[in-house]
This record gives C-alpha cells, sequence and structure tokens, in this order.
C-alpha cells in the first residue's frame, strides 16, 4: 500500500460509525451544525482518515487517558454481512457493502481484535477467487471447458454470472481484469504460434 | 455534510477514472486550486487556536483544543495526500505517453483532436490544451531527457515497436501531411492522401502518431 496508491487512498475514505467521548466546542460542523459544541456522545460516521488517528491518540497525561473517539464496525462488515458470508461467499455481492470491502475490514482488524473476521474473509476471498477465475476464462472465450455445463457456475444460462461480476468489490474486479486479460493474451500467442 | 477532505477526494476520484483512460482528461485547475486554499485555510486556524498560548501547549490541560488540532492537522494531511496522488498519476501517464512516442505538441493538441472523434466531448468551449502549463513543461523536459538517454545507443530504438516485423516494406497511405521525411533511398514528401511503399522501420513513428495508416 503505496502513499500514492489511489485505491488505498480510496478506501481511506470509507465511513465508520464514531462515538465522540469529550464535548468540543470547535467541531460542530462534523455534526452539521457549525457553529455549535460538539456534544460528548455525538455519533457521526467518520472517513478512516480522520477515525483512525482520532482513535489511537488519545487526550494523555494521566492515567484516565481516554481516545477523542470509540468507534463500531461499519454496517457493511456487521453481523449480518459475516453470516451471510459464512453461508456462501459467492452469494453476497460485496460492492453494495463497500467498493474496498477487504482494505475496509483490514483497517478495522488493525484497530479491533476481531479474530472471526479475519477468518471468514479469507475464506470468502479464496472461494470468490476461484469463481473469478471461471467467469474471466469464460469471457476470454478459451471455450475449453463445454464438459462441465452442469456445474451451478456455470454461465451458459442466464445472468446469474453478470450478477456476481457486477458484486466485486475493487480489488476482486482488478483481480477478474488480469485474469480475463491473462487469458486473453495466452489465446492470441497460441493462434500466432499456429500462423507461423 | 461537507467536511474538509472531500474535495481531495474528487480529485482521487478524478485520478482513478484517469488510470483507466488511454487519453488523459483536462486538468482540474479549479479543483486543485481549492483543494490548496483548504490547506492554507487550515493552517491559519491552527495557527490563530494555537496564539493565545505562546509556545506553551499542553495537550492534557486543553484537551478539546488537542482535540481540534489533531483533526484540522490531519485534514491537512489528507488534502496533501490526495493533492500528491492526483498529480502523480497525471505525470505518470504523461511519462507512459512520452515513451509511447508522442511529444509536447501531439499532447496539448489532444483536446481538439479528441473533441472531433467525440472521444472527449466534455470539455468544449475551454482550454484547448487538457494539460497545465506546468505538466506541458514536465513533458518537454521528460521528453528531452529520454532523447538524451536514447542517444547512448545509435544502432538500437528505445521506443520502437518491440513486434518483429513481418515484411521489411509496406504499404502506407497519409492521412495527414507530415512534410519530407529523409530515408536511406532519397526523400519522401508526405502529402495527405497519397500512397507509398516504404521501408517500415523508416514510418513506424509516424504510424503510432496517427499520420500515415498502414495498408493490407
Amino acid at each position: 500500500m503505496s502513499y500514492y496508491d489511489i485505491d488505498s487512498i480510496l478506501t481511506d475514505a470509507e465511513k465508520i460509525p464514531c462515538t465522540f467521548q469529550l464535548e468540543i466546542p470547535e467541531l460542530g460542523y462534523l455534526d452539521n451544525q457549525p457553529g455549535q459544541p460538539l456534544k460528548a456522545g455525538s455519533k457521526i460516521a467518520l472517513p478512516l482518515w480522520l477515525a483512525e488517528m482520532l482513535a489511537i491518540a488519545n487526550t494523555g497525561g494521566d492515567d484516565q487517558a481516554k481516545s477523542f473517539v470509540t468507534f463500531d464496525l461499519p454496517a457493511a462488515l456487521s453481523n449480518e454481512v459475516v453470516q451471510a458470508l459464512k453461508a456462501d461467499p459467492r452469494a453476497v455481492p460485496l460492492r453494495d457493502q463497500s467498493p474496498h470491502l477487504y482494505g475496509l475490514a483490514t483497517h478495522m482488524m488493525d484497530l479491533s481484535e476481531e479474530q472471526e473476521l479475519g477468518v471468514v474473509l479469507r475464506k470468502t476471498f479464496v472461494t470468490r477467487a476461484s469463481e473469478i477465475a471461471l467467469h474471466a476464462r469464460k469471457v476470454g472465450g478459451t471455450g475449453h471447458n463445454k464438459g462441465t455445463a452442469d456445474e451451478g457456475s456455470n454461465l451458459g444460462v442466464g445472468g446469474t454470472g453478470e450478477e456476481f461480476l457486477r458484486g466485486l468489490e475493487e480489488w476482486e474486479r482488478k483481480l477478474f481484469r488480469k485474469a480475463h486479460d491473462g487469458a486473453k493474451a495466452g489465446k492470441e500467442w497460441m493462434e500466432n504460434v499456429k500462423k507461423r | 455534510m461537507p467536511m474538509y477532505g472531500d474535495l481531495g477526494n474528487k480529485l482521487v476520484q478524478h485520478a482513478k477514472r484517469t488510470q483507466n483512460l488511454t487519453h488523459l482528461p483536462p486538468y482540474q485547475t479549479e479543483l486543485v486550486r481549492t483543494v490548496a486554499r483548504e490547506v492554507r485555510d487550515l493552517d491559519k486556524d491552527v495557527t490563530s487556536m494555537l496564539e493565545p498560548f505562546q509556545g506553551s501547549f499542553d495537550p492534557s490541560a486543553e484537551q478539546a483544543t488537542a482535540c481540534t488540532l489533531l483533526v484540522n492537522h490531519l485534514s491537512m494531511r489528507r488534502d496533501k495526500r490526495c493533492l500528491l496522488a492526483y498529480h502523480r498519476t497525471r505525470t505518470d501517464k504523461l511519462e507512459e505517453l512520452v515513451w509511447n512516442g508522442y511529444d509536447i505538441l501531439d499532447l496539448s493538441g489532444q483536446q481538439q483532436a479528441g473533441g472531433a472523434n467525440g472521444a472527449t466531448g466534455m470539455n468544449e468551449g475551454g482550454t484547448t490544451s487538457s494539460l497545465s502549463p506546468q505538466e506541458e513543461d514536465y513533458v518537454r523536459q521528460y521528453g528531452d531527457l529520454l532523447a538524451a538517454y536514447k542517444g547512448h545507443w545509435t544502432d538500437i530504438d528505445l521506443t520502437g515497436s518491440l513486434e518483429p516485423p513481418r515484411d521489411l516494406f509496406i504499404d502506407v497511405r497519409v492521412l495527414k501531411d507530415a512534410g519530407e521525411i529523409q530515408t536511406e533511398y532519397g526523400a519522401i514528401n508526405l502529402t495527405k492522401n497519397s500512397q507509398f511503399y516504404v521501408r517500415q522501420g523508416d514510418v513506424e513513428r509516424l504510424i503510432a502518431q496517427g499520420y500515415l495508416q498502414k495498408l493490407g
């Protein structure tokens, strides 16, 4: 994750729900009330680039030091979503939850102990990645796998594949594009070899 | 809820779109200026907030102020990152275009040519160049650097095509007047709509730039 990485910057703009722990006179504008103090206990969705540091930094000094804000898991990583992913990773359109779901989850796991989330997401990615590879090859049109048409994930029937591909988040999209371009380039090369 | 950093985000979204394009969209002069102004405003706020403390600010005694300062600082840092990433994405693209044989005239004239094809119809009536003056300067100097680097090897064209030619000679049609070029077999005058049988190596660059079209 480089400093200049565009996707990393966009991931940092994802918002997570935060609760302010103390009253701050100058920050009312964050709660859409400029000119008014921001009360302790206000719940506001803050972008990661702001929330992360505010949660880590503390008021300093004595042993009663506490963070400026506490945060919860964003809706994209809520229990419901995790349960759905456990049931069938391929059935959840991740993009509707967050276009940078994995990046967001990585940040959240850096900030808090979420053992289970890591396990579920790893399984999600592996399962979806093989599905992505399958679709990528098909679009490339290599057409080697005609024999496996009875498999549930095969696209011959209706728009299920299209729907799945639309639900890919950014990282998965990149993977899809790479796999697709690779299959296509391989095919082109093979055809060129035959010509000579 | 508009807040600090929102405009920077817009810039980065522009950059994201740029990554997937083959041409360079117009430079967001106004947006860049606004983000830079936001940083200056934030800096002014920080300075005036710290003024009464005369350099002896104690964060644990003034927690609310410390938090505000932190928010301002993070917003500035965010804006900076967005600005840098936006410009970096563009210069990366420009370097790529220079390696592909475009020069400053192609790039600054790109807007009109693109508009004619309907590829970039958005910026009608705006400036003709999609580059900022600084970017034009960058391309010029980068082009000079590349030319100097290529000059080390007179028998290899570093920016030449990687594809081995099938035929030494090819038929080409001239799409735009390109003036006179020198070849091993003498000078050829490339006037629009004429056709020639020439050595591929002599005209490769002109094909890439869209002056000539390969036939057959």
